[in-house]
């Protein structure tokens, strides 16, 4: 699946299907501090994500 | 392969099974995209009418950044404001003068003002401080935000007197609030700890709501996103050297290992308010000698970063 990052940097996971939250943490990401979209939907951090999955990572945590 | 449905978390709303887009993570509702706008809506309701912070003829000034919070803030006002036909709604941009971040946000903000047709003021540190915060800070840096949020402070408040406005609506959020009470117990300021802002004592100051201090980051760009809102703008560059920063990630840390700190936090100082309220002095009216505003010594803030030897 492909993850793009906050900073808008992809990553490629090669893995079965997994929770987001799953997914955050190995990118040592807290779920506190963002949302995260699924093939452009949003979806809870509890949602799992599979193979061909867009996961996009959104910082919610703002300077400014 | 996973069907939707087995993939898709469903919104726990009765009646309701569409697929959620975000779990409150406190009470560990799950909410669809319908339920997760009016839940926004209501607590912002809620908030607003609970704490009485309109009142008939208001003159509302928004402390309008274009940033996300200061965003879903005019427009949950802007909606609102057919129940209230005495109430007026203006917006006022504070320019800073951060290179590389404000002009875009402005932009933003300009944007926003324009098509919901909201008064919009725009006010420059540069016009009022002699010049922007790019060069105020120059060899301080490390106190950016406490620099910034001064001047800003002074900057909205002159602005919202000049407009007329009886009331500031800024649109602080739920981990702001709870940021704010660690960072002035780390640094044993007690006296800011138990300000309240809504009240407008002294007399003199224009009493300054938050009607969004009830929600989290996550529920208000949830919130925008859903509405067709959401911008993605940059982050003040300033923000690293901010005390800000690590208190943010420490919370988010907590919140996530014992849902429900943040709330807890800002209980904690509405409690210690509800106790200094009993005992603390008011009337005590100062004015700088430099600039006669109102202050707590001989010379205000603003004055004394204005003086600073370089």
């Amino acid at each position: 699946m492909q993850i793009i990052l906050p900073d808008r940097s992809t990553r490629q996971l090669d893995c079965g299907p997994l929770p987001i939250e799953e997914i955050l943490h190995r990118f040592g990401i807290n779920p506190v501090s963002v949302i995260v979209t699924r093939n452009g939907r949003l979806v809870p951090e509890t949602a799992y994500a599979e193979e061909e999955d867009e996961i996009r990572i959104i910082r919610v945590a703002h300077g400014g | 392969m996973l069907t939707p449905d087995s993939r898709d978390v469903r919104c726990t709303s009765t009646p309701c099974s569409e697929p959620a887009v975000i779990r409150l993570r406190d009470s560990g509702q799950y909410l669809c995209s319908t339920h997760c706008i009016r839940h926004v809506e209501n607590l912002f309701a809620r908030a607003v009418e609970g704490q009485r912070m309109i009142a008939p003829g208001d003159r509302i000034a928004v402390a309008f950044s274009g940033g996300k919070d200061s965003t879903a803030l005019l427009l949950l006002l802007h909606a609102a404001l057919p129940a209230w036909p005495d109430v007026t709604l203006l917006a006022i941009t504070v320019d800073e003068g951060i290179a590389g971040y404000r002009d875009e946000t402005i932009h933003a903000a300009v944007d926003l003002t324009t098509r919901i047709g909201i008064e919009h003021h725009i006010v420059s540190f540069a016009s009022l401080f002699g010049g922007d915060l790019d060069m105020l800070l120059r060899g301080r840096e490390s106190r950016s935000c406490t620099v910034c949020g001064i001047l800003r402070r002074r900057a909205l408040t002159v602005a919202a007197r000049q407009a007329g406005a009886t009331k500031i609506a800024v649109g602080h959020n739920l981990d702001d609030e709870a940021q704010s009470v660690l960072m002035n117990l780390l640094r044993g300021d007690f006296p800011h700890l138990v300000q309240d802002a809504a009240s407008g004592e002294p007399e003199c100051f224009i009493p300054r709501i938050k009607p969004l201090a009830g929600l989290s980051e996550r529920e208000i760009v949830t919130y925008l996103i859903l509405t067709g809102n959401y911008r993605e703008l940059p982050e003040c560059p300033y923000t690293n050297f901010a005390l800000r920063s690590e208190v943010r990630v420490m919370l988010a840390e907590l919140e996530l290992q014992h849902p429900g700190t943040m709330k807890n936090l800002i209980r904690s100082r509405d409690t210690i308010r509800q106790y200094t309220e009993r005992v603390s002095r008011k009337g005590t009216v100062q004015r700088c000698r430099e600039c006669g505003e109102v202050c707590s010594g001989e010379i205000c803030q603003v004055c004394r970063i204005l003086s600073r030897p370089e």
